[in-house]
């Protein structure tokens, strides 16, 4: 782990939220909420813990790979020029994650199986004697609705999988509205804890207090989450107050007063 | 090919994996908890280090499964057919198929074969394996057949759903019978029609064609274990060469080996009558045993009798299939 100041990884989660803002920018709407709100927990994530050519990235909701996507050039993954292609017809940067989706192991489409496939890839190291690979499946709070996702926690567990790493996007946000008004989830580190996970609740928009959970979370012998309390409209003050934070309209005026808003935060 | 009453055998797809697996050190094991009912207790007690515990989580088994096959294993995966389709459905198809992945799903105790009722009765496994694209679907007869289906199976690119008969499993064929993934097999030969079946209907469809012969009907028996990708080569010369065909299968007549046979008759232009029998478009229920619920869903050697009788359109009663007697671990077809 390299020792990154707090200020180059807001730097990162900024351009992180830049990039997305501008593969949606082109579309005039799209999953901008999930990379705002993810900002810095793909940012601490990438910067100071995962180590491509170690390990495995899964992101299991589809609609986050702009996430991965917009942070893919902090490590060289992707280039940058690409990203203009995002959403377009022909493009492997398709809107929602596929089997053509680079930088990541796998990203699922169908909600709520990411852990299941992160499960597979710690089992497939532990065989093959990899002990230093690490997997690394970023989820979703509405992703906790979904049964399958708990027999993967229970699975994991169960066969001491320490080498799972989740973190968990809690921005209270899907489809129909905030999470909490449809389905009651917390205590959320709480039911990991039951179930046998080591569980770290932080404030995920503080990108150093998520480096730090996630360097606990790896030492910990156990399987490990990181929840990253976040909102789908952070680090943009231009948004309106009521954006649907699953799919935000982004017309041209709304977004060039966001590049301009982030531009200004990065010189 | 063997004469009923057949012999059985037990654990056949058993030790037919572990010794696959002995020579392939790619496979791997997994289990929903029903590992002696799927025959891989031999696999958990001779191979433990690649055999791996899913519990009742068919969700969870299968998108793991898919990425242990990202990882280069080959993994089998076990429950029942009903637990094996229905309830991962959605795994199937984005965790292995859509990805194009080597997991083979076993399912055990098909169609009407287990008598506890809808719950556990797979009765349209085959129909929705089928439609997944990539997915290959078998549905094999007897032993030999399951020995010989492993190594064909083992390195197909994509998935592949086996269906197995649980329990108790007949010798049909002779030990050099010649399994092919590419090839349908007629096994006898006739001009008054023909009946292609597979699985647990294969039996019945040899002894129907036996009961036929002796009131004057020749009939051509064809063996059609791989239902997707269908021989339609085979079909469609046998098809070709008899006025009726008569298709039988332990499954809903929707979706099915039925479906996949009318659909190579008819996009080859073949001009021929075609019944299928299967459960017809209705859930069956729990029985004390099996073989009642063959009977009266209209699956019995009996049934095949009847409706080839029918297709013909030949005059008076059908004949009657005379019952074999069985002794035990013996098997006489339903």
């Amino acid at each position: 782990m390299t020792t990154t100041s707090p200020t180059r990884l807001d730097a990162i989660a900024d351009r992180i939220r830049l990039r997305a803002v501008r593969m949606v920018a082109a579309h005039g709407f799209g999953y901008l909420g999930q990379a705002l709100s993810s900002a810095e927990l793909v940012g601490a994530l990438f910067a100071d813990h995962y180590e491509p050519d170690r390990d495995d990235l899964v992101v299991s909701p589809g609609h986050y790979i702009i996430a991965a996507f917009a942070a893919g050039p902090e490590l060289g993954l992707i280039d940058e020029a690409e990203l203009a292609t995002y959403g377009f017809d022909g493009s492997r940067l398709e809107a929602i994650g596929t089997e053509k989706s680079p930088i990541v192991d796998l990203v699922c489409g169908s909600l709520g199986s990411g852990l299941s496939g992160a499960v597979g890839f710690a089992l497939a190291n532990r065989m093959a004697d990899k002990d230093d690979a690490r997997v690394f499946t970023l989820i979703s709070d509405g992703e906790l609705e979904e049964g399958q996702l708990w027999e993967a926690v229970l699975f994991a567990a169960h066969h001491r999988l320490g080498s799972l790493t989740v973190i968990l996007d809690a921005n209270d946000s899907q489809v129909d509205g905030p999470v909490s008004s449809i389905t009651t989830l917390e205590p959320i580190a709480a039911k990991f804890e039951a179930f046998g996970w080591a569980a770290f609740d932080v404030d995920g928009h503080n990108a150093e207090a998520v480096s730090t959970a996630l360097a606990s979370a790896i030492a910990d012998p156990r399987p490990a989450v990181v929840i990253g309390r976040t909102s789908t409209r952070h680090g943009l003050d231009v948004l309106p107050p009521d954006a649907d934070g699953h799919f935000i309209k982004l017309p041209a005026e709304l977004a060039q007063a966001a590049i301009a808003e982030l531009e200004a935060r990065l010189a | 090919m063997r004469s009923q009453p057949y012999a059985t055998v037990l654990k056949p797809y058993g030790r037919a994996l572990v010794d696959l697996a002995k020579t392939r050190e790619d496979i791997v094991c997994l289990t929903g908890d029903l590992t002696r009912q799927c025959e891989i207790d031999l696999f958990q007690d001779e191979i433990p280090e690649r055999f791996i515990h899913a519990g009742m989580a068919e969700a969870n088994m299968m998108s793991m499964a898919g990425a242990l096959a990202r990882r280069g294993h080959i993994p089998f995966v076990h429950t029942f057919g009903v637990f094996a389709t229905r309830r991962p459905f959605d795994q199937i198809v984005n965790s292995i198929a859509y990805p194009k992945l080597p997991v083979r799903i076993v399912g055990f105790m098909p169609g009407v074969s287990s008598p506890g009722g809808p719950s556990h009765q797979a009765i349209e496994d085959v129909a929705i394996m089928r439609a997944i694209p990539g997915m290959t679907v078998i549905d094999v007869a007897d032993a030999v057949e399951i020995a010989k289906a492993l190594p064909a199976i083992v390195d197909i690119p994509g998935p592949v759903y086996l269906r197995l008969k649980r329990g108790e499993i007949p010798v049909i064929f002779d030990d050099d019978h010649e399994f092919r993934m590419d090839r349908a097999q007629v096994l006898r030969d006739g001009d008054d029609l023909a009946i292609a079946a597979n699985g647990m209907m294969l039996s019945a469809a040899l002894a129907a064609a036996d009961t036929l012969a002796a009131a004057g009907v020749s009939a051509t028996v064809v063996n059609v274990p791989v239902v997707k990708p269908i021989d339609r080569t085979t079909i469609a010369a046998v098809a070709r060469r008899v006025p009726a065909v008569l298709t039988a299968e332990n499954h809903t007549i929707v979706g099915g080996l039925g479906s996949a046979i009318c659909e190579v008759i008819a996009e080859e232009g073949i001009g021929v009558k075609v019944a299928r029998v299967g459960l017809n478009d209705t859930f069956a229920e729990g029985s004390r045993t099996a073989p009642s619920l063959f009977a009266k869903y209209g699956l019995s050697t009996q049934s095949l009798v009847d409706r080839a009788w029918a297709l013909l359109g030949r005059e008076g009663a059908a004949p009657v299939v005379e019952a074999i007697p069985v002794a035990e671990g013996e098997y006489a077809p339903v």
